[in-house]
């Protein structure tokens, strides 16, 4: 079982605890994850807003390098998922568009050819890896600990370029969580937007939104929230004094990234993942539950 | 015999309450069915409104276990199917005032829609000779999509960005709608169109995809605002954290082919806004979110860079 | 009391198109009201097209040809001076949308594209896709946001005001505050659709299409005109009447009862599924009456299409409309299983008298109609594919035009009087109707309707049929008179509105059947089984009903206007 490891940008700085969450997850359970060489950003949702064709094109080449490996493209952020997933569907379904963007690989010797999948790293663990023999591997079973799922939008939609698993009613971060040993709460926000990608230009929105998502956490009882997305665990935990200075509440909420919560359970040293010094609200209370 | 039970927000003159109404099952029937039937058979009072039941007219959006979709073509058996459950939770569609019971506010609207200048500004040049408009095929296809909508308001109602606040954004149709004609080749002024969105927040957009995830047309508002945010600043409308970011995000992709963090606050927020997150940021460094010597130290560009700057410029030539 | 100069009723393709006339004179005040928001409107719902002889595609098409099309489709019942007159706008009218910015689909030279239909001598049927009549309604809607055309949206007409012959204003029920209101204007545009919820469920119309603009009128003096002048199509979806293309019998598919048996073969051995759609009705409804139906024998019974055989290519290329459809609205794949279907009523011809096809003005001072409602009368007793939307298009500008310069000539009657004692009596109405706490529920009385309609006066006509079905329309008329409507709050009363409209229904169903009762022949869309040829020494001439003092309906006639063409067989 071997990937072509796309980290994205952000595992690479503000993220840093989730790469190497990730990669240590990884190495426990005998997935091999070889970084892409040569990846570049995916777009971010930001350079498709002001040259889509730029991005399709440089997504096209993040592709194309996998292809060469033979390998599936492995994410961990949603929206690296997206914006790879997006530009694939769209240069499979547009045979024209794919002819151009390939005259354009060309030009740097590369060409798409559509022969790889792009997933996200929870997906793998479910389809690819199964979570029976995730189980198996569990040494200190997360008992008691109450996790907000927060699945975070674009691993979930829009459905037709995801298409895991139904964009209302998805299981995988809850099974997952289970399949851990702790408890998801089946969190009321857990479809809601954290606000991360307007946080400079719709500031007081995404503010309530990220505080809102926190504050419910709280109230219904979670001791953590959990992401599959390094984005929105950076805006749940970067911004929540922040955010709690508009909407209220009292309590601190941790935020984890996915790959950290798996990674206690299977026996990983929290100082290995960057807890609790590289987050801003302490993961304290969680690191209390790994018996 | 197996019942079906609508559990149903209902609202009238300030009271809110959930009351709930069971009735046989009959296979492969809709959403609208059993309101119908709840109505002729159970309370005359429930009210909400449906006219085509043909997924065209857009009337009977309601919000079923919190996602919005068309009364008329959603199959009961599906919804159970897939929500697991017989019991169906049915609400007004949400960011709309609510009338009573499931009836939302459209005339409201209205104005919010009259923002972005709805309507076609004829080139002048089929004023003139013949006066036959013309359009090619081709041009046709560019924009066609778009006159889909047929403003149900699903694509409002589960908006996070409208959810949390309204004043500084508009309905995800009404963008679909000033994109539809900027893709139209008989338009003459987008900016018409263009300028009033870009003012209205069109940056403001959090990218939540539930506008695309809801459209029973299959339309993606989300996709219109990135269009129409492409144009905006093809014309120069820059003037916005969010262009700025982006911009941003474009140099970085240039530069080093990755994103440069650090930088990213100062670029977008402009160095006024930016020192007052000093303090802020020094939070952010303590916790090694982010490195300021990156600032002062390039970062390392890509194995293959030369490459990516051929293929952007590439791309770009391609595209004018 | 809101006072415009002129008021539209009704936000379809002929209302807005209307109202956008009226709102581009200067000096003229405009209101559009309508009970729901303007683009719900049955335009929203026509697919094929709008006719006009552009000659994009047929350059041998010419005003006279589709002019003579339409009048042998309509069985010459058409006045052939409006059908020219029609016609000849019919150009404009399209050309005029494609300036608003409807997206019409386009041909290699960049024109409009336009396609054969039923009936026609060419292709003149100008389209966008599948979806013709709403982008015509959210073209029209758009222009009239630019005009600034001012939407009294949520508003029910309830009674038109008129002294002495002369029209005065409007008595409204206003939906949102749950109020009377009384509007006052020197000229009102009747737009509001047609009356094919008489048929609840056996429709192809949208729940709004309640006839309340025939009624209203007819309350207030008006004649309407050809009443008994309904189309059917055969092929309606069976759960829904949502109208499924006739390619599922022109491709082949098979026709079937519920003991499996292709059933044509008793009824037009020949030809079996491709008869002609009269035959192919009947058929269905025999099979269905006779217990050989699915789902017992109501109006929700139905017997099925089979397509399987066609096989997935032809089902996945040619029909992916009607799979589409049937997977959509039936919950069912052609491909795997049948599809429920039976007839279902499409549209009616006939409607409110208009006397003047220039200013589609009606023998009340300063009332017009056009659209649906309106019988001008162009479509005579049967209407053209496509030319539904044209008559909007075209009259909704005419209505316009004539309600503007009848406004810009005449000054506002004083009927404050008659509209303060009319908005009284439905204050009191709306009090006594909604306080009732007893009596047959008014949904009983709707459904009822609808059976006596299909069943007695819809596919099959006969006197016996009709005797009874205008006796049991009488009998819900007394009914209705102390219904039970079970919801007494203001706001939002859609139970009362729903009242209101099963009245318009009862009122139109009585022209319907008195109409039908009245023609003893059979003539294009109205088939009668004791009377099966058309009779042009008796009733090549309108029926004009108007409502008597006593309440009941006085039957008249107005002979037929021809130009050029003589009544001759029909065939195609």
């Amino acid at each position: 079982m071997k990937y072509a490891f796309f980290p994205g940008c952000v595992l690479e700085s503000a993220a840093k605890e989730d790469y190497l969450a990730t990669v240590a997850v990884a190495r426990k359970l005998g997935i091999e994850i070889e970084e892409l060489d040569g990846w570049t950003c995916c777009g971010a949702s930001h350079v498709q807003d002001i040259a889509p064709e730029v991005t399709l094109a440089t997504n096209a080449r993040n592709i194309a390098l996998a292809e060469e490996k033979g390998l599936n493209l492995l994410t961990v952020c949603n929206t690296c998922t997206l914006m790879l997933r997006e530009a694939k569907n769209e240069l499979d379904k547009d045979a024209a568009k794919k002819e151009e963007v390939n005259k354009q690989l060309a030009q740097i010797g590369k060409q798409y050819r559509g022969t790889i999948d792009v997933t996200h790293f929870l997906w793998v663990l479910i389809r690819d890896y199964g979570l029976d023999k995730l189980k198996a591997k569990i040494v200190k079973p997360l008992t008691g600990l109450r996790v907000a799922e927060y699945y975070g939008c674009h691993i979930l939609r829009p459905q037709e370029e995801l298409g895991f698993e139904d964009y209302q009613v998805p299981t995988s971060l809850a099974d997952l969580i289970t399949a851990i040993g702790a408890t998801p709460i089946d969190f009321s926000r857990k479809l809601d937007c954290c606000g991360f990608h307007a946080v400079y230009p719709a500031h007081d929105s995404v503010m309530q939104m990220t505080g809102s998502i926190n504050n419910d956490a709280a109230k219904e009882g979670a001791d953590c929230v959990v992401t599959p997305c390094p984005l929105c665990q950076m805006q749940l935990d970067m911004f929540q004094k922040e955010a709690k200075a508009v909407v209220g509440g009292d309590k601190d909420m941790p935020i984890l990234h996915m790959s950290q919560l798996i990674g206690l359970a299977l026996g990983i040293t929290p100082e290995e993942m960057g807890m609790p010094a590289r987050h801003l609200t302490s993961t304290a209370p969680v690191q209390k539950f790994v018996g | 015999m197996r019942q079906i039970t609508y559990h149903i927000h209902r609202y009238q003159q300030g009271r809110a309450y959930v009351q709930s109404f069971s009735f046989d099952y009959e296979p492969d029937r809709t959403l609208l069915w059993g309101l119908q039937k709840i109505k002729d058979e159970q309370d005359p009072t429930l009210t909400f409104l449906a006219a085509c039941r043909s997924a065209v007219c857009g009337a009977c959006s309601i919000r079923v276990n919190g996602e919005a979709m068309l009364g008329c073509e959603s199959k009961i058996d599906e919804i159970t199917e897939r929500f697991g459950s017989d019991e169906i939770e049915i609400a007004p569609i949400g960011n709309f005032k609510v009338l009573r019971d499931l009836v939302v506010d459209w005339e409201s609207k209205v104005d919010r829609l009259r923002t972005v200048a709805p309507w076609i500004f004829l080139k002048a040049e089929f004023n003139e000779g013949d006066k036959i408009v013309r359009q090619t095929p081709k041009d046709f296809k560019k924009f066609v999509a778009g006159t889909e909508c047929i403003l149900c308001g699903c694509c409002v109602s589960e908006c996070n960005k409208l959810t949390a606040r309204q004043d500084d954004f508009l309905e995800p149709y009404v963008f679909t709608k000033a994109n539809r004609f900027v893709l139209d080749s008989r338009d003459d002024a987008p900016m018409a169109h263009i300028k009033p969105a870009f003012d209205n927040g069109l940056w403001n957009c959090v990218h939540c995809m539930n506008c695309i995830s809801r459209c029973p047309k299959h339309l993606k508002p989300a996709q219109d605002i990135s269009n129409l945010r492409k144009e905006a600043t093809k014309a120069g409308l820059t003037d916005s954290k969010g262009v700025r970011h982006a911009v941003a995000f474009k140099e970085d992709l240039m530069k080093t082919g990755r994103l440069k963090e650090v930088s990213m606050s100062l670029k977008s927020d402009g160095v006024v806004d930016s020192a007052k997150q000093a303090v802020y940021a020094l939070r952010l460094w303590k916790h090694s979110k982010i490195n300021p010597f990156e600032l002062i130290v390039p970062q390392k560009p890509v194995n293959g860079i030369d490459g990516v700057r051929t293929l952007v410029k590439a791309a770009e030539e391609a595209s004018k | 009391m809101e006072q415009f100069d002129v008021l539209v009723v009704g936000s379809g393709g002929a209302g807005m198109r209307a109202a956008l006339e009226v709102g581009r004179r200067k000096g003229l005040n405009v209101a559009l009201i309508t009970k729901i928001f303007p683009t719900r409107s049955a335009t929203a719902m026509a697919q094929g097209g709008v006719n006009a002889c552009l000659n994009n595609v047929a350059p041998e098409d010419t005003i006279e040809t589709h002019t003579f099309d339409t009048v042998k489709g309509s069985d010459y019942l058409g006045d052939q001076d409006a059908i020219e007159f029609f016609c000849s706008k019919c150009p404009e009218g399209v050309l005029e949308m494609d300036h608003m910015g409807a997206p019409f689909s386009r041909t290699a030279e960049n024109k409009i594209a336009q396609r054969n239909f039923g009936g026609q001598s060419y292709p003149r049927t100008s389209y966008s896709a599948d979806k013709t009549g709403h982008v015509i309604l959210h073209t029209t809607y758009e222009q009239c946001l630019k005009e600034g055309v001012h939407f009294l949206q949520e508003w029910y007409l309830l009674d038109l005001i008129q002294v002495d012959g002369v029209l005065g204003g409007a008595v409204i029920w206003n939906m949102k505050k749950g109020k009377v209101e009384t509007i006052k204007a020197k000229a009102i545009v009747m737009s509001t659709g047609g009356a094919g919820r008489i048929f609840w469920t056996r429709t192809t119309n949208p729940f709004l299409s309640t006839g309340d603009g025939m009624a209203a009128a007819f309350r207030a003096g008006c004649g309407l005109k050809d009443m008994e002048m309904i189309q059917f199509h055969p092929t309606g979806l069976g759960k829904t009447g949502i109208l499924m293309s006739e390619a599922v019998r022109g491709e082949g598919g098979y026709l079937l009862n519920s003991e499996g048996e292709r059933f044509m073969k008793k009824y037009a051995p020949n030809k079996m599924e491709l008869a002609s759609r009269d035959v192919v009705a009947k058929a269905i409804e025999v099979e269905i009456a006779e217990g050989r139906g699915f789902g017992g024998t109501g109006l929700d019974a139905y017997v099925v299409a089979d397509l399987r055989h066609l096989g997935p290519e032809v089902i996945i290329e040619k029909l992916h409309g009607i799979r589409d459809l049937a997977m959509c609205f039936e919950h069912c794949d052609p491909l795997v299983q049948p599809v429920p279907i039976r007839p279902t009523n499409h549209y009616i011809m006939g409607g409110i008298d208009v006397v003047d096809y220039k200013t589609c003005a009606t023998e009340i001072n300063g009332l017009f109609a056009s659209g649906e409602c309106s019988n001008i009368s162009i479509h005579g007793a049967n209407r053209l594919g496509g030319n539904s939307l044209a008559d909007g298009v075209v009259f909704g500008k005419v209505s316009g035009a004539g309600a503007a310069d009848y406004a810009e000539k005449h000054d506002q009657i004083n009927c404050d009087a008659e509209l303060q004692a009319c908005a009284e009596a439905w204050e009191g109405k709306f009090k006594e109707v909604t306080g009732r706490t007893a009596g047959r529920p008014v949904v009983e009385i709707r459904d009822a309707l609808a059976n006596a309609m299909w069943n007695k006066c819809g596919i099959f006509r006969d006197e016996a049929r009709m005797t009874e079905a205008l006796n049991e329309v009488n009998a819900l008329i007394e009914d209705y008179k102390t219904c039970y409507v079970g919801d007494t709050d203001r706001n939002y009363n859609m139970a009362f509105v729903n009242y209101c409209e099963i009245g318009s229904m009862l009122t139109v169903a009585k022209a319907i059947v008195s109409g039908a009762l009245w023609r003893k022949e059979s003539r294009g869309a109205h088939t009668r089984d004791d009377y099966t040829k058309r009779d042009d020494e008796n009733y090549l001439v309108h029926s004009i009903q108007k409502l008597r003092e006593d309440g009941e309906y006085e039957m008249s006639t107005r002979p037929v206007v021809f130009t050029k063409y003589q009544p001759e067989e029909r065939k195609y």
